[in-house]
């Protein structure tokens, strides 16, 4: 906010800016939002509830909800450790991994998820071993909970590392003197110092893989009622002309989706503010 | 004996930043660890403190030989030049910490935690800051937790890393003074390190001269001052005899000459 008059633009412009970017905002993001659930709420609320009682939603959102209770605490967990090997600790090839790790965010969903068909599919590296023993991973859930693992894995790292970077391992080695073990230490001093970005990259990890649909559209195979999570539901439902149902899980998506920006906007007061009081304290 | 200290090497990569160092720190006294900025003196009390493993050498508190001991084990306190306290715990909970995170068999009840705290609360002057969360003091007042903290584990041995290091001119020479002053009353083997040579002769009663991994003196803080062993030490002690060097010097480096008393 600038309150002084270093930038002394003409109201004009100003007010130019401001139309702009509300017509940009209103056609890209509002219209659409307010489509999703005028479209869903067409028929009554008896109607739109009616939608959710359909089998087959009913076993998106459950199998949507399966996959983000298995991908959320497993990324988590992963990232934490990621970002604690790279911030703590020096050893060879550690610029490498750190570039690494951000390699699901710069392919294409597709890609990653021809990557596991190509590994576990019929004809893939493991295809033979897997079919001998009969394990089902692509076409399957555990081919949907790969891809979203896949998808989703950088967020809690990226947010971690520069975070625990910043705050060094002076701490650590306090508590350490003091004669913590290492899961004290975690549970005790790192954890509470991160917990602001830990929380924000766990919302955003639980966005992506709420609402993947490239990388697990490959895997999927849509086998309905058996692979189909929310957003592939939505896309067959539109496909066969039931709008009604289709607009209903979209709203269900982005209602899910807003509550997330609201949590990560208030993370990111939480972390500012955090940010703050740690430049006071050094 | 205090701290016998043999033989030790450390290197970084092709870095050498010790290089057998051999010295033994006497019990219940405060030694300090002096030298310029590089010169090794911090890897050597994190040695001493077991948060860096040397190449080679042995770290011996008491006789008892610490070289394989973890940090955890050795009963050390340990001062950040930083503080590093815990921020989001107040004054207790930092004090406490060291208590409190003890196995349960050898863990003091709440009322001796509470005993032992309000205790070092009193001798680091802290009464009425208990509930204070360490954003909430100034820079004196948070490394005086900081000294609270590593004493209340009851250290064999307390390390301070430039623990004036990050504190305004005036706060550093009131805290060297009072950490002193503490120290007569503790008797805690102690060992500090800085790049200080006034905070050096000022504090501690014996001062081990470092210059590129190496020991050039060690002695009583009259001994280096009157017979420096060698030029480098006469050179950098010399700073403090000479203090128109020193204002020569700011000039040079841009600082504006603008007061007359010094010339």
């Amino acid at each position: 906010m600038i309150k002084t008059g270093i930038v002394r633009e003409p109201r004009r412009v100003k007010a130019l800016l401001l139309f702009t970017a509300g017509v940009f905002l209103s056609v890209f993001i509002i219209l659409p939002m307010v489509t999703i659930f005028r479209e869903a709420l067409k028929a009554g609320v008896a109607g739109y509830l009616k939608s959710f009682v359909d089998p087959g939603v009913a076993f998106s959102i459950r199998l949507s909800l399966l996959t983000v209770l298995i991908c959320v605490p497993v990324n988590t967990f992963f990232g934490v450790v990621l970002a604690w090997l790279v911030t703590k600790y020096e050893f060879p090839g550690k610029k490498l991994l750190i570039t690494v790790v951000e390699v699901p965010f710069s392919v294409s969903p597709v890609i990653a998820g021809l990557l596991f068909i190509f590994l576990f599919g019929s004809f893939g590296w493991f295809g033979t071993w897997l079919t001998d023993h009969n394990i089902k991973i692509v076409f399957a859930v555990p081919g949907i909970v790969l891809a979203t693992l896949f998808v989703s894995f950088p967020f809690v790292a990226r947010e971690l590392t520069p975070l625990m970077r910043e705050l060094g391992k002076d701490d650590e080695e306090a508590a350490l003197t003091l004669g913590a073990s290492g899961l004290q230490i975690f549970w005790k001093v790192t954890l509470p110092n991160i917990k602001w970005g830990l929380l924000y990259g766990i919302i955003l990890t639980n966005a992506r893989a709420m609402g993947e649909f490239g990388a697990v559209s490959v895997v999927s195979g849509l086998v309905r009622g058996v692979t189909t999570t929310m957003p592939l539901y939505i896309d067959i439902l539109y496909g066969e002309y039931m709008f009604k149902s289709a607009f209903a899980v979209a709203s269900l998506l982005t209602f899910l989706a807003v509550v997330t920006i609201i949590v990560k906007a208030v993370l990111e007061y939480a972390i500012a503010v955090q940010r703050k009081s740690g430049e006071v304290q050094i | 004996m205090g701290i016998e200290i043999r033989n030790i090497n450390k290197k970084f990569g092709n870095f050498v930043a010790l290089s057998d160092i051999s010295i033994a720190i006497p019990k219940g006294e405060i030694t300090a660890l002096l030298g310029p900025s590089g010169c090794g003196k911090t890897t050597l009390l994190r040695i001493i403190a077991g948060l860096e493993t040397p190449d080679s050498g042995v770290i011996k508190f008491s006789g008892e030989d610490q070289t394989n001991k973890r940090v955890k084990d050795r009963k050390v306190g340990f001062v950040f030049q930083h503080y590093a306290l815990f921020r989001h715990m107040n004054v207790f909970e930092n004090i406490a910490f060291g208590l409190r995170v003890r196995p349960r068999k050898i863990r003091p009840d709440r009322k001796a935690i509470h005993e032992s705290v309000m205790r070092l609360v009193a001798l680091v002057q802290l009464e009425g800051y208990v509930n204070r969360f360490p954003s909430e003091l100034s820079g004196g007042q948070r490394q005086r937790v900081a000294l609270a903290r590593a004493l209340a584990v009851e250290p064999s041995v307390l390390l301070l890393d430039e623990p004036f290091g990050a504190l305004d001119a005036k706060v550093r020479k009131e805290l060297r003074r009072w950490l002193r002053r503490l120290h007569d009353e503790i008797h805690v083997t102690s060992v500090f390190v800085t790049h200080d040579q006034d905070e050096a002769l000022e504090v501690s009663d014996t001062i081990v001269i470092v210059n590129k991994g190496k020991i050039e003196q060690a002695g009583s803080p009259e001994a280096v001052c009157d017979f420096p062993a060698n030029p480098f030490v006469a050179d950098f002690l010399s700073d403090i005899n000479r203090p128109i060097v020193t204002r020569k010097k700011k000039t040079l480096a841009g600082v504006i000459n603008d007061d007359r008393q010094g010339i």
